[in-house]
């Protein structure tokens, strides 16, 4: 009861958090751009920087475990992952919460990758000011396209996107 | 009369023949002119895209030479010399320790923290070197303390830091980490050497 609570007012503060911030920027401002590289710890212990995926499509995604569309757009992005990773695409699911233990609980047993983003500081980079952000990035590093937000059917839009950006 | 109609006849056959011929060989002119014509045209649509080509290439390089004298340029103006300081870093066998992250401090100030990836780590492992730390000191004494992170002996969790007092003088100053390997103590070790 007492660790709920503590994640529902970690999940308040950091909605408060991206609330302010999303008076300015926002991430669909970055489309056309090279997407900034980092370099995060994944739950596995493995350290991953984005631009070693350079040459394959990335569904870089940002969540949390207190938003419930995170984990709906989450599942969608992982089948999607799973039925066209030899085609070439990988997802990085990017948790914005507090600690490493909250995100591993929910993303137990993901097959793809999945980072923790303690400082918060690759969720300022990408100026995420809503949750779920989705943004997709080409072969050649550069962010295709933004997605805030999620509601059941988007992931029509998802996959026509990420089917054609895979044939280019 | 009979005659005359044969003659005229024949006279209008050959005619005819000869017509044919001269179509004939025109129009096996037409068709040797044509190929020729698109031979030629081929040719010519080649020689062009070669000289665009090269064009292309003489320009990638002209702007890749531009990039790196920029490069310097930058280098020169934001850490000049008398004040330029790096620090290098380097693996040497790296059987007792698998780096995961560097923290770097000097004067008691984090410069620069960095996580390695397992490409990252390999490369150094193959003799990489990567510049962690470009900056200005300015000349006199300074601490330098290097705080490294990963894997040791037994798939242990190691963290251990490397110090150094350094003197900075008038030139450049660079500095080498290099992690190897204590076959003695079946340990890693943490070298700091300094370049002048």
């Amino acid at each position: 009861m007492r660790e709920r609570m503590k994640a529902l007012w970690s999940g308040a503060a950091l909605a408060a958090l991206l609330a302010v911030a999303g008076s300015g920027f926002a991430a669909t401002q970055l489309v056309g751009a090279e997407a900034p590289d980092f370099v995060l710890k994944s739950l596995s212990g493995k350290n991953l920087r984005l631009s070693e995926y350079r040459g394959e499509v990335v569904m870089l995604s940002f969540w949390a475990t207190w938003c419930g569309d995170c984990r709906a757009q989450l599942e969608e992005l992982g089948t999607m992952r799973d039925r066209y990773q030899d085609a070439g695409i990988e997802l990085l699911a990017v948790s914005l919460d507090q600690t490493a233990h909250q995100a591993s609980e929910t993303a137990q047993g993901a097959g793809y990758p999945v980072l923790h983003d303690a400082g918060g500081e690759v969720g300022r980079l990408y100026d995420v000011t809503k949750m779920p952000v989705m943004v997709l990035i080409d072969r050649g590093g550069v962010v295709r396209d933004v997605f805030e937000g999620f509601r059941r059917g988007n992931e029509e839009q998802y996959l026509e996107r990420v089917q054609a950006l895979l044939r280019e | 009369m009979v005659v005359k109609w044969i003659a005229s006849v024949s006279l209008a056959v050959l005619a005819a023949q000869a017509a044919l011929v001269t179509a004939q060989e025109a129009a096996v002119q037409v068709a040797a002119a044509v190929p020729e014509f698109r031979a030629d045209e081929g040719a010519e649509q080649r020689t062009e895209f070669r000289t665009l080509d090269e064009e292309t290439q003489d320009l990638k390089k002209q702007v890749l030479d531009l990039n790196r004298d920029l490069f310097l340029l930058e280098e020169e103006l934001l850490f000049p010399s008398n004040t330029q300081t790096a620090v290098f870093i380097s693996m040497d066998v790296g059987e007792f320790f698998g780096l995961d992250s560097v923290e770097l401090k000097i004067d008691d100030k984090d410069v620069a923290n960095y996580l390695y990836t397992e490409r990252e780590a390999e490369a150094l492992l193959k003799g990489g070197v990567q510049r962690l730390f470009i900056g200005n000191l300015k000349a006199g004494e300074h601490e330098l303390v290097a705080v490294f992170t990963g894997q040791g002996p037994h798939t242990r969790d190691y963290r251990r830091a490397a110090s150094v007092i350094f003197e900075k003088g008038i030139g450049p100053k660079y500095i080498e980490l290099t992690i190897s390997d204590r076959e003695t103590k079946q340990q890693p070790e943490f070298v700091v050497k300094e370049w002048e």
